[in-house]
């Protein structure tokens, strides 16, 4: 979400793109499966994709990568209680975008058989978290996933959707490899994560510099996640919100972890430079704006749990109209056509 | 450009250290955070250096704090 300064990373020149396929446990599958519907007219291109596996490569290699995992795991934790809250089994299982796995090390064998996950960077799936099922790591691009349709019984996907150009053909591909009565959980970021350093930034850099440029990724909106999901093909839809605040010491601090997690900005639309008069400035007013009691800085983070169904006949569908057989109006005499209704069963 | 990332690592030190410099202006930076505040009120307009003179002093005072554990610290 933040690009601090410019400067090349230790992985400059970057690999070339022939790169040779390391036998290291990983199936690397390619993606050129057709996929349900054609290119869509509406595909924006708003992050550099390429960018994006470099930095979530070069996250997952820094000496303790647990040190930012914190959210990642708290969201993680709370995908995996929804999960648990749905009373079935689920023998074939996919993680779209898993980072280093931080749902599965939260499920049992019993509730998922097999796991496959898959993320765009390899070094994130080569330090995967211990986990009691059997996992297959799958290196493939939340965008093009190389499954079959009607494969997996569910399918999750914890804080990676917010980097994907394409979020309506990503959630139509979800729904290609979901058997049907399969269910998709998901989360991602909402609108209003990180909206201090937000405000900051644009604060600082328009009394600084006279204007200012986005520094913070556009998040989805609630009201287009339930049209997205719907448009996909999803049914019984359930979105829900958390805001998870976590204290910073300061601007500086949150900034670090933000790129510690593999969370810093890649859109093509990124000012490539933060002057460090601005960053002075913003981590001022951040400091004075949104400042705790004991002087720490809140950090906002706003997750959207989305869960959408894939069409099953058994699935229970709203009833006919004018199929009702008794009325509103009798609402009160309620126990005794409920016993009348058990009679005559 | 180097392999190893020297350069990198140098420039990340450096801000490493501004943290711990803006902790030490706690008063400047303030004051330059309450007038970048005021102008957001209903009537107020942010334009560029309008908080000009709390910037100026907050930077002298980094600066000076740079400096300080430039000579002092190692």
């Amino acid at each position: 979400m933040l690009r601090l300064t410019r400067l090349l990373p230790w992985w400059w020149p970057p690999p070339a793109a022939a790169f040779p396929v390391k036998n290291l446990g990983l199936r690397k599958v390619a993606s050129g499966v057709s996929s349900p519907g054609s290119a869509s007219p509406r595909a924006l291109n708003i992050f550099d994709r390429d960018l994006k596996r470099k930095q979530k490569n070069w996250a997952a290699r820094q000496p303790e990568p647990m040190k930012f995992d914190y959210l990642k795991e708290e969201v993680g934790s709370r995908i995996a209680d929804r999960v648990y809250d749905v009373a079935r089994d689920f023998p074939l299982a996919l993680d779209v975008g898993c980072g280093r796995g931080y749902i599965a090390q939260h499920l049992n064998k019993e509730t998922v058989g097999k796991f496959f996950q898959t993320d765009i960077a390899e070094n994130a799936l080569k330090n995967i978290l211990e986990t009691e099922i059997p996992t297959v790591s799958v290196l493939a691009d939340e965008e093009f996933l190389p499954f079959r349709e009607n494969t997996f019984d569910l399918v999750v996907s914890s804080l990676s959707l917010h980097w994907v150009n394409d979020l309506p053909r990503a959630l139509e591909q979800i729904h290609y490899v979901l058997k049907p009565d399969g269910v998709f959980i998901g989360a991602m970021f909402g609108g209003d994560t990180l909206y201090e350093l937000r405000c900051s930034l644009q604060l600082a850099e328009t009394e600084r510099e006279g204007g200012f440029s986005p520094h913070i990724s556009p998040f989805t909106a609630v009201s287009d996640l339930g049209h997205l999901l719907g448009r996909a093909g999803f049914t019984t839809l359930t979105v829900d919100t958390d805001e998870i605040q976590v204290n910073y010491p300061g601007m500086f601090e949150l900034m670090e972890d933000l790129q510690g997690m593999g969370e810093s900005n890649c859109a093509w639309n990124r000012k490539a430079l933060l002057h460090r008069d601005t960053m002075l400035a913003a981590a001022a007013v951040y400091g004075e704006m949104y400042r705790n009691e004991d002087g720490s800085v809140p950090a906002t983070y706003q997750i959207y749990y989305m869960i959408g169904w894939k069409y099953h006949d058994s699935q229970a569908r709203p009833a006919e109209r004018g199929s009702a057989t008794v009325s509103f109006g009798e609402l009160g005499k309620i126990n005794d056509l409920m016993s009348q209704g058990k009679k005559s069963q | 450009m180097s392999g190893n990332g020297a350069v990198w690592g140098r420039v990340r030190s450096r801000l490493r250290a501004f943290p711990e410099r803006l902790a030490a202006c706690g008063a400047e930076a303030a004051a330059y955070g309450r007038c970048v505040q005021a102008s957001t009120a209903p009537g107020g307009r942010l334009r560029k250096d309008l908080c000009a003179q709390e910037f100026e002093a907050l930077r002298s005072c980094f600066a000076a704090a740079a400096k300080k554990t430039l000579t002092g610290g190692r």
